[in-house]
């Protein structure tokens, strides 16, 4: 037995000698960047790291290739599990002979405890609330996981997914790497980490041992060229296959007149909302919130970003979410916002300051709304800051109206949890990302969680809707899908029709003809 | 012939120095269209037809948004340069007057402020401060205020052992009388050349600071500030980029050419020439 090991393990080895990454094609990415953050991936929150992050690591299960809708989701590292009658004990098989990157052996149920458990801890995960319903994890035998719940929730598999926390890490990496491990990860993924150099690119290599099959591509550079117009002439001089693009449909229109040059739109669209804080002037009355909300002009802000890449919001979670419903957002009526201020006493006009970031992105957007709003009498006097220090004083509440912009698990509860529970409203020890200190959908956002009946938690989740819009906690804007630009040489291996890892996942099957 | 080429540019530069200023004094009533008032419908129009230098981003006219960032520019710099050329040239007057100790530490305080590029120092003023008309002045105003002092000492130094200082002094007129009413008047010349001079630097460091960001609040319109809107759409519509760069680059040549010719004038050695 032991002989015949011996001879698998040369054979393997054999064929990874052979097979040389140097010979294969290297796919170039430009990026809109200065650098990768934290590689770690139960670290990385942004979009930047996020996109390298997926072509790096697997989860115990993944969205198809290509896909978003959660309906997709199928094995990853585990090839099967099961659950408990009463749906709070699961058990994942895990395949047999995957390997990390380097070193570091096969992927055991060790591993795999070790990570679900660092990414459900605060101190080492920036995704932990999202395991707050997972009691126990623990390793049966080296192919066998048991996860015990506190509580049902509305989808295990969905936080399991190769998404943020769910990304499966090497436990002897982490505990070798200690706090070097953000720059030098070890996944199980098709590409591993060679080397990153800042201010210039992150080099990827492919992984010979991969479980699925060896990459088609041999190495990625992700190269980093903040300025979207250096990044689209290099990508338009063929010096990049692959384009992070801009949101805005005169880009998408002028890489679309390019010969050769295929243009991506992809889910999850991030959702743009403009947060009212309800417990301080001016917004702790309703009449001026109401006032805002029908300033608003989402067809204007659609038409102004582009219709191929955008769309209206039409309530406070995602459209396409598990759970969204139309809300009954108050349509655009600048008469009635005026009379509104006016019976709210601000009949000359109103003046708010607002912090906001100098992104320019996220800055244009907003320069739009602030002339929508002047046009119905609501001034807004935006004091704006470098992003890190609007993240900052955001969560400081030192902003009455916070425009923030989104995508998370296409689930109901994540959204209306993070952004409208009352546990989660900020400057509070729990706090998450709730700016308008809205607590009013509680009920419905707990007992939806816990709901083993699907037809009662949808109903729960639209009932949290309506309350929301209604009470006017925020005032959604638009939703905006992500845009690649490629050459028709790159094949993906899959239709590209959503991605949560907000970028194209490369994968084994992808290509560079 | 040189000082006939010479008088011709100083002419040119103060040809263009003053369209700026009709431009920037006339704004409200030559400006096409309100500079603020965006038309999504007519975003990003190419120059032509009723936008003669086309439209932004957000469908505003790019003409009036550059009659009115005229204004943003000329009075920062002109309050920034007008401040500085006040409190440098003070310093440099007391200092070069008193001289002994206050005189040496006066001056290696300058020297530190000079040891700083105009932008840097204008930079971490404005981050500090925070991005308005008010702190943009201010912080414009300390990157120049060294050269003004380092300009008014040096003729102070001479000029205090002068006969006619001499006089004053024994007929028991106060420093303060002798310092600015018999030494400024001599050294004036050399601080407002100096001054014409700084306007341009002015100019390109309010139009910096607004390409990184550190400008007035949107939507108040800056030629710094519309050259970085324009930057990162400039292969979709490089007029964006275009106009306001030509703006900043025709009055910092302008203020440049009058500088140049007003320095020619009050130079005894080129005067002989």
């Amino acid at each position: 037995m032991a002989g015949w090991r011996a001879a698998l393990l040369g054979a393997a080895w054999l064929v990874g000698l052979a097979w040389d990454a140097t010979a294969q094609p290297v796919l170039r990415v430009g990026m809109a960047a200065q650098d990768v953050g934290r590689l770690d991936p139960h670290f990385a929150t942004s979009t930047i790291d996020r996109v390298v992050v997926g072509w790096m690591f697997n989860g115990l299960v993944r969205f198809a290739p290509g896909s978003a809708d959660p309906a997709t989701i199928e094995p990853d590292l585990a090839e099967r599990w099961d659950s408990s009658a009463d749906g709070k004990t699961w058990t994942f098989h895990l395949r047999r002979g995957v390997r990390f990157h380097g070193n570091y052996g096969e992927l055991t149920a060790e591993d795999v405890a070790f990570s679900l458990k660092k990414a459900g801890t605060a101190a080492s995960s920036a995704f932990s609330a999202d395991f707050r319903s997972i009691g126990s994890v623990e390793a049966v035998d080296p192919y066998t996981v048991r996860i015990v719940l506190r509580e049902n929730v509305p989808s295990l598999l969905g936080i399991l997914t190769n998404y943020s926390g769910g990304y499966i890490v090497s436990k002897r990496a982490a505990e070798e790497r200690g706090d070097g491990f953000t720059r030098a990860p070890i996944g199980t993924g098709p590409f591993a980490l060679d080397r990153v150099t800042p201010s210039q690119s992150a080099e990827l290599v492919a992984h010979a041992e991969y479980f699925r099959e060896a990459p088609q591509i041999g190495r990625i550079s992700y190269r980093f060229i903040p300025s979207d117009a250096s990044r689209d002439l290099a990508f338009q001089n063929r010096e990049l296959d692959l384009n992070y693009g801009r949101s805005d449909q005169t880009w998408v229109n002028r890489m679309r007149q390019q010969p050769g040059v295929t243009v991506d739109i992809f889910e999850p669209a991030e959702l743009a909302i403009l947060n009212l804080n309800i417990t301080q002037p001016p917004f702790n009355d309703l009449r001026v919130r109401q006032a805002l909300a029908h300033a608003v002009n989402r067809a204007e802000l659609v038409r102004w970003r582009g219709t191929d890449v955008s769309r209206e919001g039409q309530s406070l979670v995602p459209r396409g979410y598990l759970g969204f419903i139309e809300a009954g957002v108050l349509p655009h009526d600048p008469v009635r916002a005026r009379a509104l201020l006016a019976e709210a006493g601000h009949g000359s006009g109103l003046t708010v300051k607002v912090i906001h970031t100098q992104l320019p992105e996220m800055l244009n957007m907003m320069q739009v709304v602030q002339q929508q709003l002047r046009r119905a009498g609501i001034t807004l006097d935006l004091q704006v800051v470098e992003h890190a220090t609007f993240h900052q004083q955001i969560r400081q509440d030192l902003s009455p109206l916070v425009y923030y912009s989104a995508a998370r698990f296409p689930v109901a509860d994540i959204y209306l949890t993070q952004f409208w529970h009352g546990r989660s409203i900020v400057k509070t020890p729990t706090a998450v990302t709730n700016f308008s200190h809205c607590s009013q959908a509680d009920a419905q956002i707990d007992a939806a969680r816990v709901s083993t009946d699907r037809e009662e938690q949808l109903k729960l989740w639209g009932e949290a809707q309506r309350i929301l819009v209604q009470q006017v906690c925020g005032v959604p804007l638009v939703e905006t899908l992500l845009v690649f630009a490629r050459r028709d040489a790159l094949d993906y291996g899959y239709p590209l029709r959503g991605s949560m890892s907000l970028g194209p996942p490369i994968t084994e099957r992808t290509r560079l003809r | 012939m040189r000082a006939d080429g010479a008088a011709s540019l100083t002419w040119i530069g103060g040809l263009l120095c003053l369209a700026v200023l009709l431009a920037a004094l006339l704004a409200p009533w030559i400006a096409p269209f309100d500079p603020a008032e965006q038309s999504i419908l007519d975003r990003l129009q190419p120059p032509g037809g009723d936008h003669w230098l086309g439209t932004d981003q957000f469908g505003r006219d790019i003409l009036s948004r550059l009659l009115w960032g005229a204004r943003i520019s000329l009075t920062v710099s002109l309050g920034a340069i007008g401040l500085a050329m006040v409190v440098g040239g003070t310093i440099g007057l007391v200092s070069g007057y008193i001289g002994g100790r206050l005189d040496l530490f006066t001056m290696q305080v300058m020297d530190v402020l000079l040891s700083f590029p105009s932008l840097i120092l204008g930079l971490i003023v404005v981050a500090l401060l925070g991005p308005d008309l008010v702190n943009l002045v201010i912080a414009i105003a300390l990157t120049a205020i060294a050269p003004f002092a380092r300009i008014a000492r040096a003729p102070t130094l001479s000029l205090k052992e002068r006969a006619f200082v001499e006089a004053g002094r024994a007929l028991g007129y106060s420093h303060a009388r002798i310092l600015f009413g018999h030494i400024l008047p001599n050294i004036l010349p050399e601080v407002l050349v100096m001054a014409t001079l700084w306007l341009a630097t002015a100019v390109r460091v309010e139009a910096s600071l607004a390409f990184v960001g550190l400008g007035p609040k949107p939507p108040t319109p800056t030629w710094g500030g519309m050259t970085r809107d324009g930057f990162e759409t400039i292969l979709d519509a490089p007029w964006l980029a275009v106009f306001p760069g030509l703006a900043i680059l025709l009055l910092v040549l302008g203020l440049n050419m009058v500088g140049d010719g007003l320095r020619d004038a009050t130079d005894p050695k080129l005067r002989h020439e």
